[in-house]
């Protein structure tokens, strides 16, 4: 503000008088011609200082993600076995990829994984959400527990639940249900295949539930309480209010977190690397974690590059709208 | 009826908080019992004692605090760089017209899908060639590529309420494009700019998957986390300790500037409302 009330040298006046007095349509310093309804311009200096204004963003951009994005395409047609001569393939990796077994069984993980987390997350976060709008000032303080595990590092959360479901008797699941009588349910979740991947989706879950919880209860505070009364006097009552008016009304962030959610939970990583490192016999694997391991572990790079390029397309499915919106509101 | 409503919500919500409070607090106190005990399950009375042996030895044990300097080192770097050029590019996109301005935004704003197994790659061949490999910039550079995609939308978004007769006013007082940015639209930017800074400072902080590929001798907190936290060994306590070491740091801005993380997250996504 004070900068402008000072001013600057009025090195612009005379100019901008001048292109007033050519009429409607203005020209720069190199003849080019802009629209009528144009009202700005700094006659060459702007495309100049667009540019450079830009231009570390797009260095850096290319870098992380242009040059990546494309090379991932390139690089899943060519067998590369570490630091060997790639060999063109075509959709040698492809086919392979559809005949391995190990990849099938990621593919249908991770439609279990993505789907039971993300439904979860979200459905636990709304469901507070709606109990903690009837009592919003008294219900903060777990509002923000819940909130903050979200905050807590993936690693730490794996950490957390390994210690939960320790096959020992040091692990609390075990200890509790002992406690309660029901011994013989004792198990090692984590070392078992068919709890394994249950288990770490509760873990899972359970960090992400904050984010949903937190979209959705500020989406029923939105709600306006005009509307509530206005039911009051209709003669709704506790569970009508809910179900007809604060469900349906929060139900725009529901939308928005089952959306974050559902792709942080394709591309999640951390958790299943420190729970159990795609174990028992693979079965936790996940897309994203297989790409890691045939790539990184075994150095297959090129397998490694088709596997991701599969999930790549079914986070593009999930995005659709999303892109679609983002893309008209670039203007 | 209003009353007896609010009084079942928070039975309910306080209820439902003990799965989050329960593990975080036993965390805590197997970080301050004897590993002995803290192995038989932290919620054992048998025998209790509270000692600070875990705390004491824990820096011995891990290289947590070279691990603790090298993250403030990675998210702090990455986190200057992204507040220094998000602004200047969502000014440019935003107030500025230039050729390709729009499909290059669109392609910048819709990057925020891309999961970063995309990256690793092409990235890990690169480094390697070019000898990046266990260099900090291996991964500074992902960092700061990456988060443009939802930065530049947090600022761009903050951008469209900017009064545009300031701009004009400045322009016709003979500020240049540069002089707009410099002299107008930063000093106003501050809020975003912050906002933006504090996730990326988180994200960072928290990241996991490139550190582990990309370094080797100089790793961060999480990395080193990770590779403790996998092993069935004995010593709960030693771990627990490292783990609250590890999450401290972000739990504690997070508590903090949860407002901002919440609608940060959103544009994240694209989906702000």
């Amino acid at each position: 503000m004070n900068e402008y009330e000072q001013g600057q040298a009025p090195r612009a006046h005379a100019t901008r008088r001048a292109s007033q007095a050519n009429g409607s349509v203005q020209r720069d310093e190199n003849g080019t011609v802009y629209g009528k309804a144009r009202k700005r311009t700094w006659f060459g200096y702007e495309v100049p200082a667009a540019y450079l204004l830009i231009a570390p963003v797009l260095i850096l951009f290319g870098f992380a993600v242009a040059f990546p994005l494309l090379d991932t395409i390139r690089l899943s047609f060519f067998d590369i076995k570490g630091l060997g001569a790639p060999r063109y393939v075509a959709f040698g990796n492809y086919v392979k990829l559809f005949h391995d077994e190990n990849f099938r069984q990621a593919l249908s993980t991770t439609l279990w994984w993505t789907v039971s987390t993300t439904v979860l997350s979200v459905g636990i976060g709304w469901f507070l959400a709606v109990v903690c709008s009837l009592a919003p000032r008294a219900t903060l303080l777990p509002r923000v527990l819940i909130f903050s595990a979200y905050g807590i590092s993936e690693a730490v959360t794996g950490y957390i639940w390994l210690g939960i479901f320790r096959p020992d008797s040091g692990g609390l699941l075990n200890a509790g249900l002992k406690a309660i009588g029901l011994s013989s349910y004792t198990h090692a979740w984590l070392g078992d295949q068919s709890t394994a991947l249950a288990a770490i989706v509760i873990a899972y879950s359970w960090a992400q539930v904050g984010l949903p919880l937190m979209l959705c209860f500020a989406a029923t505070q939105a709600i306006p309480s005009s509307i509530i009364e206005a039911a009051y006097i209709d003669g709704a009552r506790g569970t009508s209010i809910i179900r007809h008016i604060v469900m349906p009304l929060s139900f725009n962030g529901v939308r928005v977190a089952t959306f974050i959610n559902l792709l942080g939970s394709l591309r999640a990583f951390d958790t299943i690397f420190v729970m159990t490192n795609g174990g028992p016999v693979r079965s936790t694997e996940t897309l994203g974690f297989f790409m890691y391991r045939e790539s990184m572990t075994q150095f297959k790079l090129g397998y490694g590059a088709a596997a991701t390029l599969v999930l790549l397309i079914a986070v593009l499915i999930v995005s659709i709208p999303a892109i679609i919106k983002r893309t008209a509101e670039a203007t | 009826m209003k009353h007896a409503s609010s009084r079942w919500a928070i039975a309910i919500v306080s209820i439902v908080a003990l799965v989050w409070i329960v593990p975080i607090f036993g965390i805590l106190v197997t970080s301050l019992r004897p590993a002995g005990e803290a192995a038989l399950g932290w919620w054992t009375t048998a025998q209790f004692t509270l000692t600070l042996d875990a705390w004491r030895s824990v820096w011995n044990q891990y290289p947590l605090i070279e691990a603790f300097w090298v993250t403030l080192k990675l998210a702090g770097l990455a986190t200057i760089a992204t507040m220094l050029l998000t602004p200047a590019a969502a000014y440019a996109f935003h107030f500025l017209r230039f050729p390709l301005r729009r499909v290059i935004l669109i392609i910048i704003v819709n990057a925020f899908v891309l999961p970063q197994q995309v990256v690793i790659i092409p990235l890990f061949q690169l480094w390697r060639d070019w000898g990046l490999i266990d260099n900090i910039l291996a991964v500074l550079i992902p960092y700061v590529g990456l988060s443009f995609a939802w930065s530049i939308v947090v600022v761009k978004n903050f951008l469209e309420d900017f009064p545009r007769e300031l701009i004009e006013a400045a322009r016709i007082d003979g500020c240049g494009p540069l002089g707009v940015f410099g002299y107008v639209v930063l000093p106003n930017t501050i809020a975003p700019i912050c906002a933006v800074g504090i996730l990326q400072f988180l994200w960072c902080w928290n990241s996991l998957l490139l550190p582990l590929l990309y370094l080797r001798s100089q790793i961060p907190l999480p990395v080193v986390f990770a590779r403790i936290a996998g092993t069935y060994d004995a010593n709960w306590n030693l771990r627990a300790a490292a783990a609250i070491l590890t999450a401290i740091v972000p739990l504690m801005i997070f508590i903090l500037f949860q407002r901002q993380f919440a609608g940060g997250a959103m544009s994240r996504s694209g989906s702000k409302e």
